[in-house]
């Protein structure tokens, strides 16, 4: 690793106190490395992909044939209510916001995250809300009233368990975790970037992922707002959503939903990152209609605000209520168009190097065109109005959470795999698990379409014989399991390449972004040198510096060498040191996140004196922990003195 | 040249039916023809969605088509080979995005026109109609002719909802506790039953026909076990069956079903310390429990236990033996436990109970049951 001196020349800077270096586990849990915390962020995320899995497994079992007696309907609706909370709040944004964690950074050349205690904040809070959640399966029972919780089903009355408690408390907790780290993405975005990477400049995941973080802290302060009036309603007697005493449960639809719907959006736009970067790196071309691809993205963004009724057609709005919100959705199809179109352009006239990232890639491509399509009919009322609560509605919105999200954050993973482990995984034992896994995807989902229209109502746990829904739901079954067996190629691929793979290089893929410039793993500070950007790809300005002249719309036709060479003159002078300053390892976060932790228990049994004690401790934690690392936020790190 | 207006007219006419046969054609080959299927419609508001849903469907189908054939092109056509090199950096090309930006909006604009038509023809309540107020309780559906009953009282039943065929009827949707959600999809879509909201809905039946219908709103714990069934009867049939129904049953003398005796069971269901009547009513009798389903004219019904089996003596007896165990979580099953049937009811009172229940009938010719 290259030496890093810290320059005490000129202007001399005050030696900063230094603090102790934690080694092994404990460099875990002090971390503020924003790819340490990526990568807690990913591996949380996948073991409650593999539980979310498993809850979906036992649904499938259950339904494989009609009137089945494998689980009881209390375990069922369990299993349902936890399968979708687990995969939206637990798997697919965590792990998006793992990549991001660990990719954004260095794709922008900056050495972390804008705030990094913010940071492992964050990753604690969501650990520990989903721990919680999951921790109501022994408190008497997981929730039982569906990921959207509708009022009143959700009031005392009907809920007597502690899951909708376990659900508020907990989802708090990773709403915090949230909003914190989209925070910290928009400032890391907007103030972190290396010189000369403008804003048109960013690489498109890094775009999705500012739209992303926008959406965050838009979106998730409905729901929270929501879970907190449903908190009181439950626990103090106030009326909110109870129409029994004059609360309205239409209010809880609307506040859900105004989240719920940018949270596809959430869900689904740095996935569509990824793939702008995968297609492009595997097509070895530039994705074709870069503005195009990264506006349609904003426009996407601000559209998911002005569509959450559609999910609240039947709610029975009226007529000029819903076609004011089925315009608005239909709208969504021309900036989703665009983006499907400028991905296959990109491949058009590439040179397709078939690894399997770009399979995942392709394959999210084909499968949202499904999800889209099918996506079209749900947003027209009347179709809707048939469409809604039955199992077309799984169908669609397994093949843009499934064949979408997850395809593309597979895409990510073994895209990033080298540059995450230092280790090439397995290509033949990847491609094994495309197929498998695209394969008994469609198997499993594309039934659903049919049983949806043939009347099947979503979230039943058992149904009866003969209504043209039994040969469908045991397809689907088998096919459940054939992606279990799909994901089991992918651990085994993981753990053996980590252990056994190839050394990785730099740059195994021939990138253009930043992060293939340094080493895999790169080291602490990422970037020995800040580097200099002159283009949309950097790192092919080094490598190819004569390739494309005059590529940037706009712009006079002038050689890349030569514009590098401008440019560097302006900028070098500006840059003459470069002083790296790491922040200190520190166990405050863990603290702060723990104390939230202790006081959310407390919140949850605030009936009784103890739990209202226990509270009260929580937040004594917290403050320990906030006091902390006020008084910690000035040390450096030993890192530089160590190395 | 122009096309005539009537010849125009026929023209899209043609052109709707042709997509819609197709359709129900390629349906009815993998199986979506079943007995709750949306694309097998009986009553206008569904017919006019299945109208609308075909020409989604193709115009979805061809774009799947040119979207998925031109990727699969690409990708085998521009795929790496030995002599590949580095291709040639396009960086987009505005014209060509504009015109794929159009593209969708267009198909957005064309289904969205299309949409409002039926949205327009689905919301119209016509005046003349008969008006059923449906209410969704956990875990099943009461239904309300209001002035329809004796003396100009409402008429409750549960279950079954019958219906004039050619007559449109007016639903005032409810909900009882939590949020239900009314579905026959062979008549109409969806519409919420929300506690403390009042909705309204209006389908005509166009075929006689017992129709399945479903709650589709997940309601607690036995959502998956409360269902209904819409009966439509020709106007002859269903005139014959309200004038029945308005007039309070008489509990027939002698041996009924399962060696029960009616006479006793009336009493029975009547006495306060056997439960029934805390619960449940029978019009003209003592029993006036309105928490849960009316069970007048209990014997035609079609089902028992909120639309979950066939109604037979049978069934009903298991159901009162242990009605916690046939449906997990109901009201009646936390009051009627086992151990309570043991210590209060004999065999004889059961059988009796359930006589008198089946004995309660209304004759009408019902359609065959709808494939």
């Amino acid at each position: 690793m290259a030496v890093i001196e810290r320059p005490h020349g000129g202007v001399a800077t005050p030696q900063a106190p230094v603090s102790k270096e934690y080694m092994g586990w404990e460099s875990w849990l002090t971390t503020v490395d924003h790819k340490k915390i990526g990568i807690i962020y990913m591996v949380a995320a996948f073991i409650f992909f593999l539980i979310g899995g498993i809850e979906a497994l036992l649904m499938r079992m259950q339904l494989g044939t009609p009137n089945n007696t494998f689980l009881s309907p209390d375990v069922y609706n369990q299993m349902m209510t936890m399968h979708g909370t687990t995969m939206v709040f637990l798997v697919v944004m965590p792990f998006n916001v793992g990549l991001a964690n660990y990719i954004v950074p260095l794709m922008i050349g900056a050495r972390d995250m804008a705030f990094p205690r913010l940071n492992a904040l964050s990753v604690w809070l969501f650990l520990f809300g989903g721990l919680m959640l999951y921790f109501s399966f022994m408190a008497g029972g997981a929730p039982a009233m569906g990921w959207f919780a509708y009022a009143p089903l959700t009031m005392k009355q009907f809920s007597p368990t502690f899951g909708v408690d376990y659900w508020i408390i907990g989802l708090l907790l990773t709403g915090v975790a949230s909003i914190a780290g989209a925070l910290n993405f928009v400032v890391t975005i907007l103030n972190m970037r290396a010189p000369g990477m403008s804003i048109n400049r960013m690489p498109l995941f890094v775009w999705m992922t500012l739209i992303t973080a926008f959406l965050l802290v838009f979106a998730f302060p409905s729901l929270t707002a929501g879970q907190i009036a449903l908190f009181f309603d439950r626990h103090f007697e106030t009326r909110f959503f109870n129409p029994a005493q004059g609360g309205d449960a239409i209010l809880w639809m609307h506040l859900f939903w105004f989240f719920g719907h940018p949270e596809v959006y959430i869900l689904i736009l740095p996935t569509m990152g990824i793939i702008s970067e995968v297609l492009s790196t595997f097509s070895r071309k530039p994705i074709f209609g870069y503005a195009f691809v990264a506006y349609s993205g904003v426009s996407i963004g601000f559209l998911g605000f002005l569509v959450w009724s559609h999910h609240m057609f039947a709610v029975g709005l009226g007529p000029l209520a819903n076609a004011f919100f089925a315009a608005a959705s239909m709208l969504i199809a021309i900036p989703t168009g665009v983006k499907i179109f400028n991905w296959i352009a990109t491949m058009y006239l590439g040179t397709i190097d078939l690894k399997t990232p770009m399979y995942y890639g392709i394959a999210f491509v084909a499968m949202f065109i499904i999800g889209g399509i099918s996506g079209i009919t749900l947003a027209s009322p009347p179709v809707n109005l048939q469409q809604t609560d039955s199992y077309y509605v799984v169908a669609h919105f397994h093949y843009v959470l499934f064949g979408g999200a997850i395809f593309g954050i597979f895409a990510g993973l073994y895209y990033w795999f080298p540059k995450f482990t230092g280790r090439m995984y397995n290509e033949l034992l990847g491609k094994i698990q495309f197929w498998l896994t695209f394969i008994s995807f469609n198997v499993t989902f594309f039934p659903m379409h049919i049983t949806g229209t043939n009347g099947m109502p979503r979230r039943i746990y058992t149904y009866e014989a003969g209504m043209g829904w039994d040969l469908y739901n045991l397809i689907s079954t088998i096919g459940s399991f054939a992606m279990a067996v799909g994901v089991l190629v992918l651990v085994w691929n993981a753990i053996t390449s980590v252990r056994n793979g190839a050394i990785a290089p730099n740059d195994p893929w021939d990138g253009a972004s930043l992060e293939w410039a340094v080493p895999s793993p790169p080291p602490a500070h990422n970037f020995d040198k800040t580097p200099i950007v002159y283009s949309r790809r950097p790192l092919w300005d080094i490598k190819y510096p004569d390739l494309d002249a005059a590529h940037e719309i706009g712009t006079r036709a002038i050689s890349r060498r030569e514009r590098m060479e401008q440019e560097m003159a302006k900028m070098g002078e500006q840059l003459g040191e470069d002083h790296i300053h790491l922040p200190s390892q520190t166990y405050n976060p863990l603290i702060v996140a723990f104390g939230l932790l202790v006081a959310g228990f407390g919140a949850i049994y605030i009936a009784t004196p103890f739990a209202f004690i226990a509270s009260l401790i929580g937040l004594f934690i917290m403050g320990v922990g906030i006091v902390g690392w006020v008084r910690d936020s000035h040390k450096d790190s030993p890192y530089l003195v160590s190395h | 040249m122009r096309i005539p207006r009537h010849l125009a007219k026929l023209l899209k006419a043609g052109l709707l039916a042709a997509a819609m046969l197709s359709l129900a054609a390629c349906a009815s080959a993998v199986g979506l023809d079943g007995p709750a299927s949306t694309l097998n419609s009986a009553g206008d508001q569904a017919r006019r969605i299945e109208e609308l849903m075909a020409p989604i469907f193709w115009m979805g189908l061809v774009v799947f088509i040119i979207v998925e054939g031109f990727l699969v092109y690409t990708v085998i056509r521009f795929r790496k080979r030995a002599n590949s090199g580095i291709p040639a950096q396009v960086h987009g090309n505005t014209r060509i995005e504009i015109a794929w930006t159009i593209a969708p909006a267009l198909i957005a604009v064309v289904v969205s026109v299309l949409t409002f038509r039926v949205q327009a023809a689905n919301a119209v309540l016509p005046a003349d109609s008969l008006y059923i107020t449906a209410v969704g309780h956990q875990w099943w559906f009461e239904f309300q002719y209001p002035e329809q009953g004796a003396d100009g009282q409402p008429l409750l039943t549960a279950s079954d909802m019958y219906i004039p065929v050619g007559k449109s009827v007016i639903i005032t949707l409810k909900g009882a506790d939590v949020v239900h959600n009314f579905w026959v999809p062979k008549l109409a879509g969806k519409t919420y039953m929300i506690p403390g909201k009042v909705n309204y809905m209006s389908f005509t039946a166009e075929q006689p026909g017992v129709y399945l219908a479903a709650c589709s709103e997940f309601c607690g714990e036995a959502h998956a076990l409360m269902r209904f069934r819409v009966i439509a009867l020709p106007a002859d049939e269903f005139a014959k069956w309200l004038s029945q129904a308005k007039v309070p049953p008489v509990a027939a003398a002698g041996a009924g079903v399962l060696n029960g005796d009616p006479t006793r069971g009336q009493a029975l269901f009547a006495d306060p310390k056997k439960q029934c009547a805390s619960c449940h009513a029978v019009d003209g009798t003592a029993a006036k429990g309105i928490v849960g389903p009316n069970l007048t004219y209990f014997g035609s019904r079609l089902t028992l236990a909120g639309g979950i089996l066939p109604n037979t003596p049978e069934n009903l007896s298991r159901w009162l033996h242990n009605p916690g165990a046939m449906k997990p979580g109901n009201l009646m099953g936390k009051v009627i436990t086992p151990t309570w049937v043991q210590g209060n009811l004999t065999e004889q009172d059961i059988a009796d109970i359930v006589a008198y229940l089946e004995s309660m009938k209304i004759s009408v010719d019902l359609p065959v049951a709808s494939k």
